[in-house]
């Protein structure tokens, strides 16, 4: 359905336009020329009236589209309404204000013109030639009245078969070009005419037959159909002979052919001047109509064509604004069509090699961006697979990104902290101060590499994280890779406790029995035959061997248990009945060491295994004990509930009196074999921590202000795990701890 | 509710307009129109004729026109149609033409009948009005045209041609009532 391209450039573009300002043009040509009565355009005045009106009327839908059209870009802000409208503004000022000019100074050229082609002294002058031709024939037509009536007189005896004899021969006598001879009820009796082809005389009028009737004459003048003036006289014909009945005789004069000619060039001129005289007005007020028609018709095509030109002109900018807006949105796709071979064409064509190129580049972008991103998303994958924690910080030691395991490990959302910095994560979660003191630490030092085992303690229980720093290159932060290696530890030690007890079982268990029994077996073979000293010697000597072989009996089963400790069977627990319980067993007759009480009855129930909790305190007091070498002093057992770093535990001290731990053995004091004491296997701390490790708590040893140690122990409270991670407190740690 | 007073007030208006619009006629039939006055069609010779009687009754604005050389054309319409319950079937169409004009030099009124080319003068505007009104034994319709059993109507119109008017005075004639001269169409049956 596409139009030809040649109609339909046709009626599109200019050329449709020049050829209606042109047709309008000639329209109003004609019709200017029309106004001064041309014969052919007179003719089409009225439809070139019609013609022009339905134009302007055109033209005033045309542009009350253009303006309604443009009214609502401008309120929508379309782009380049606002150019169009002030280009069309600016183009009707200028077009209207020199037309409206020249239309007001014509207008009163129009009415002095016109005004100026009448003369009072030529009216007059037609007047009065117009009197005068009328008193030149009036003189003619009195003469001719005369002759009239002599020839009324001759004919009045004349009967009516003689009469048209005699009147042709009074008509061939005088200058009468017809006579007629009527009855006076008006009927022709005779008449002679000087023209052969007129058939009928001439009527004799109503008005002229009352008069003669009455006895008057009647004489007029007569302006014949294409033959000119003629002087008609009427006269009675009095009645004569009794069988002549009067009559009316009429004459029709020719008026001279000079006299003729002159007066109708009178008649002519005058009735023209009095036409042109009364149209006066009505042709100023059609001057003015067709002036203003074309004021009018000018000013509206003036407009249409700012219309039409602001469109031209400003379809590049606006479709350029188009193409800005779209790239500014990210479109770099949009071409625009190019005007012309102008500066606006250069534009168009800049503006397109420019988004061609942005977009170019930023395919470019985004094809290296999903390069990266894929590269991204792959390493990513690993890192969230991978079962060690990392985080890596930015140069302030802000948090910037961590893995999977990493909030896994910690027990924390770290994707929530991202972009806080690590001391911030301290105060929020506190549980991890003691990694991130470690960690800050470790981060003021200038080396690339650092490694640390760092113990937490949460509501998980006891965590030992390995952890390791790297510088990332350039000075753009640090990675820190962390992994648990609780169970590892757990496992490694417990591999080589074992394997200790199994070789204390072993190696030193089976000799222990022979030498039990051999002294045994000299002393119930020796004793009595031996003289009294010897005898009390060999008693002694065999009495310490069975005594020390017993003591190291006891040892090595103390190690076998430690090694080989059943399976948990965990219940709830109420710790201070247990303490109560164990107490009792201490409170002899000669006992000079003070055991104190300070419970917490509200401390609530702990998971853990009645056996071990009882061994474990059972070890702490003998610790204590032995620490104050079993005299004057006091062991005070206190529990409480505590809540810190949003962590519920449960937590027994039992601190006494004694000379307190030294300071080189703080570190290694729950390690076996280490002990200040004479006595002691130096396995009863070890195996406390042991119990304490099964269990999910933390031990602490340290030496009061006030002299003595205090063991701090804590146990998780079951469901304490689930309360939240988050939520700070402001109840700091206790803070010397010495070793966990 | 609202939409009841709406159509009450388009009715009072479509009242309002139908009411001046019957109005308009007897406004505009005041001092100056043309009025027919009786028509009577005679068969003669086998020959529809017609006899009619028309009012000239002109404007004073046409009659000063007139008086200051201004010719003035009035033409009459005559129609004869054959009746038909759907459309009337124009069988004949005759349009007479009379230039009517002032003679300054003779002081006479000039009647130019254009279709027969011949001229009448009369030395007032009454008497030459008088002979126009009053058309005698135009000839119509041949009878013989005429099928006997079905309805035939004559109609008549007397106007003034605005057209013929000089061009100055058109546009003031189209929209001035006193130009307005028509007697618009009277109908006649033509029976024997």
């Amino acid at each position: 359905m596409a139009a030809h391209p040649l109609i339909r450039r046709l009626f599109t573009g200019s050329a449709p336009i020049v050829a209606l300002f042109v047709l309008l043009l000639a329209s109003l040509w004609l019709m200017s020329d029309a106004t001064h009565n041309s014969a052919v355009f007179g003719q089409l005045y009225t439809l070139l009236l019609g013609v022009n009106l339905l134009a302007i009327v055109l033209f005033v839908v045309l542009i009350g589209r253009s303006v309604w059209t443009l009214f609502r870009q401008y309120r929508r802000q379309v782009a380049g309404s606002r150019l169009t409208a002030r280009l069309v503004v600016m183009f009707v000022i200028l077009s209207v204000t020199p037309v409206s000019a020249v239309y007001f100074f014509s207008l009163d050229f129009i009415k002095r013109g016109i005004d100026s082609w009448f003369d009072v002294r030529v009216e007059n002058a037609l007047n009065d030639a117009l009197e005068l031709s009328q008193a030149a024939l009036g003189l003619r037509m009195n003469d001719l009245l005369r002759d009239t009536q002599d020839m009324a007189r001759s004919l009045r005896d004349v009967d009516g078969e003689m009469a048209a004899l005699i009147l042709n021969d009074l008509r061939s006598r005088s200058e009468a070009y017809e006579l007629t001879l009527f009855s006076l009820k008006g009927d022709i009796l005779a008449a002679s005419s000087g023209e052969a082809e007129r058939l009928l005389p001439m009527r004799l009028d109503s008005l002229s037959q009352m008069l003669v009737r009455q006895g008057k004459t009647d004489v007029e003048l007569v302006p014949l159909h294409e033959a000119g003036l003629f002087i008609r006289v009427a006269v009675p014909l009095p009645a004569g002979a009794p069988e002549n009945p009067p009559r009316i005789l009429q004459a029709l004069y020719p008026v001279p052919e000079r006299i003729n000619e002159l007066a109708t060039s009178v008649q002519s001129a005058f009735g023209r001047y009095r036409e042109v005289a009364y149209l006066r007005v009505p042709l100023k007020y059609s001057f003015i109509l067709t002036l203003s028609l074309v004021l009018l018709l000018s000013i509206l095509m003036a407009i249409w064509a700012a219309f039409f030109a602001a469109r031209r002109l400003v379809a590049p900018i606006s479709a350029l604004v188009e193409g800005t807006r779209a790239v500014a949105a990210g479109d770099y796709e949009k071409r625009l069509p190019l005007p012309g071979r102008d500066e606006l064409g250069f534009l168009v064509r800049s503006f397109n090699e420019m988004t061609h190129r942005i977009a170019m580049a930023r395919n470019e972008a985004r094809a290296s961006q999903q390069r990266a991103e894929a590269q991204h998303a792959y390493l990513e994958t690993v890192l969230a697979n991978l079962s060690s924690g990392v985080i890596t910080l930015d140069a302030e030691h802000r948090l910037r990104t961590a893995n999977r395991a990493a909030g896994h490990i910690l027990n924390l959302d770290l994707d929530r902290h991202a972009g806080e910095p690590l001391a911030t994560l301290a105060e929020r979660h506190g549980r991890l101060q003691p990694l991130i003191e470690s960690l800050e630490e470790a981060l003021q030092e200038p080396f690339a590499d650092w490694q640390e085992e760092i113990t937490l303690f949460g509501a998980g229980g006891r965590q030992v994280l390995m952890c390791r720093i790297t510088a990332l290159p350039d000075g753009a932060g640090h990675v820190i890779v962390f992994d648990d290696i609780t169970a590892l530890i757990q496992a490694q030690r417990d591999a080589a406790w074992g394997e200790v007890a199994r070789r204390l079982a072993h190696e030193i268990k089976n000799p222990l029995t022979p030498i039990q029994l051999s002294a045994e077996r000299l002393r119930r073979k020796y004793l009595h035959k031996m003289a009294p000293g010897d005898a009390d010697v060999l008693d002694r000597a065999t009495h310490t061997i069975v005594q020390q072989v017993e003591t190291l009996k006891g040892m090595v089963k103390a190690f076998s248990d430690y090694a080989r400790m059943p399976a948990l069977k965990l219940e709830e627990v109420d710790l201070n009945a247990l303490i109560r319980e164990v107490r009792e067993l201490y409170r002899g007759g000669d006992m000079r060491t003070r055991i104190r009480l300070h419970l917490d009855d509200a401390a609530p129930p702990v998971e853990a295994d009645v056996g071990r909790l009882r061994q474990l305190l059972t070890n702490l007091l003998k610790n204590a004990l032995e620490a104050m070498d079993y005299g004057e002093g006091e062991i005070r057992i206190s529990t409480r509930c505590a809540e810190e770093h949003a962590c519920r535990y449960l937590e027994l001290k039992v601190e006494d009196t004694g000379p307190g731990i030294p300071e080189e053995m703080l570190s290694q004091l729950f390690e076996p074999y280490v002990t200040s004491k004479p006595r002691g296997s130096g396995l009863g701390l070890a195996i406390v921590k042991k119990i304490v490790e099964e269990h999910g708590g933390m031990l602490l040893a340290r030496n009061r202000s006030g002299g003595g140690a205090c063991i701090v122990i804590r146990l998780p409270v079951p469901g304490a795990a689930s309360l939240s991670d988050d939520e700070p407190t402001n109840e700091k740690p206790d803070d010397d701890h010495a070793a966990a | 509710m609202p939409a009841l007073p709406n159509r009450n007030r388009g009715r009072a208006w479509l009242a309002a307009l139908l009411l001046a619009w019957l109005a308009l006629p007897v406004v505009a039939a005041d001092d100056h129109d043309f009025v027919i006055k009786s028509i009577e069609t005679a068969l003669e010779d086998n020959v529809w004729r017609l006899d009619a009687k028309i009012d000239y009754r002109f404007s004073e604005a046409a009659l000063n026109a007139l008086r200051n050389g201004v010719p003035l054309l009035i033409q009459l319409d005559i129609q004869v149609r054959q009746k038909r319950w759907y459309w009337n079937l124009t069988l004949a169409e005759l349009t007479q033409g009379y230039l009517l004009l002032y003679h300054a030099l003779s002081d006479t009124y000039i009647v130019h009948n254009l279709n027969s080319g011949t001229q009448e003068h009369f030395r007032n505007l009454d008497a030459a009005l008088a002979s126009l009104g009053h058309i005698r034994n135009l000839p119509l319709i041949d009878a013989e045209l005429l099928a006997p059993d079905r309805e035939y109507e004559v109609r008549l119109r007397a106007l003034l041609d605005i057209e013929s008017l000089p061009a100055p005075m058109r546009p003031m004639a189209y929209i001035s009532s006193d130009w307005d001269l028509d007697s618009g169409w009277y109908t006649w049956p033509l029976t024997r």
